[in-house]
């Protein structure tokens, strides 16, 4: 095999490491572009009995933004086996209890049930904060762009920022500042 | 009898002639309330100060309200422009003071809403407020958005 040939094998059937903020990212939407990196769906070699997954580093997790009232809206299921052992969370509960899993379920949850799901999962690494260890950081060659553009506070523009912005209206004449 | 006679010619006067306050200097200026001590007393006075926007206001081409006229999409994340609209407590404005139409008075009241749950204001919020949005009660303190296309106005 031609040593060019050879570079390409390694290239095409090498797993890569990818990293994704998520903060202010909806996890829902986040995760049908996540999947498409944890089980290769978008490389060419692609078939469902090729394990072509790669690596998924989620930072930030615990910044996770739900859509209006979702936090209270949406209720996670539980049930013990036992009677009288059903439980039902609300996602702000369970993200205040890890600050992982609401993330981690949606992207266990938007993909197929299969053999390959477990061992999928196993690739996808979440933080709730930016602390990465040193050992998986070292590996990252990729970054997924963002859904959604982070917001900014208005605190975090500078003053001059703020008062040099264009206005739309001014204040009237006799009006008393507060 | 003496009593009946008694006519209150005070009151009448007061009544016909109310009481007006004439100033020759022109009232109708931007004031801000400044309250100084110096020493014992407090002393309370209105200064005339220029709002600060004049060099910096959009031009209008026509008689529509200053957004219709405008043109432009505000989003609850455009803090910059939604802050325009509200007290340093994070007050909406009243109509008379902003001068928009009616439905912008109202989707702007909603955005400033909206802005406000999602925390993107933190400094325009009343005195006794903690200003971080972390620290907001249960489930207010985790990030949330808003689609501005739920905004249902008539």
């Amino acid at each position: 095999m031609a040593a060019l040939k050879r570079v390409q094998q390694w290239a095409t059937f090498a797993r890569v490491w990818h990293i994704f903020d998520a903060s202010w990212q909806n996890p829902f939407e986040s995760a049908q572009v996540l999947k498409k990196y944890l089980m290769g769906l978008y490389k060419p070699i692609y078939h469902p009995m090729n394990e072509c997954g790669d690596h998924v580093i989620v930072i930030n997790s615990a910044d996770i933004a739900l859509p209006g009232d979702e936090w209270v809206k949406r209720v996670y299921f539980h049930h013990t086996g036992y009677p009288g052992g059903a439980s039902w969370t609300l996602a702000w509960d369970l993200h205040k209890k890890d600050p992982t899993l609401v993330l981690k379920k949606a992207v266990y949850n938007s993909m197929d049930g299969n053999l390959q799901r477990r061992y999928t999962m196993e690739r996808l690494h979440i933080f709730p904060d930016s602390k990465v260890p040193g050992a998986l950081m070292k590996n990252v060659s990729n970054q997924i762009r963002q859904i959604r553009p982070m917001p900014k506070r208005l605190d975090e523009y500078t003053e001059k920022e703020v008062k040099e912005f264009p206005k739309i209206i001014d204040l009237p004449k006799d009006y008393i500042l507060r | 009898m003496n009593t009946l006679l008694k006519f209150n010619w005070q009151g009448l006067i007061k009544a016909a002639f109310p009481l007006r306050t004439l100033s020759l200097f022109p009232k109708l200026q931007l004031k801000e309330i400044q309250e100084v001590q110096e020493g014992k007393s407090l002393i309370i006075k209105g200064v005339n100060v220029p709002s600060g926007r004049e060099p910096f206001l959009l031009e209008t081409e026509n008689e529509l309200c200053p957004i219709c006229s405008s043109g432009l999409e505000v989003k609850h994340t455009d803090v910059l422009i939604i802050s325009q609209f509200v007290r340093s407590d994070g007050c909406m404005l009243p109509r008379r003071v902003t001068g928009l139409c009616r439905r912008q008075q109202k989707r702007m009241s909603i955005l400033v809403a909206m802005a406000q749950k999602a925390g993107l204001m933190p400094n325009l919020t009343p005195a006794t407020s903690k200003k971080d949005p972390k620290k907001r009660f249960g489930w207010k303190r985790y990030n949330k958005y808003f689609d501005e296309s739920t905004i249902k106005i008539r």
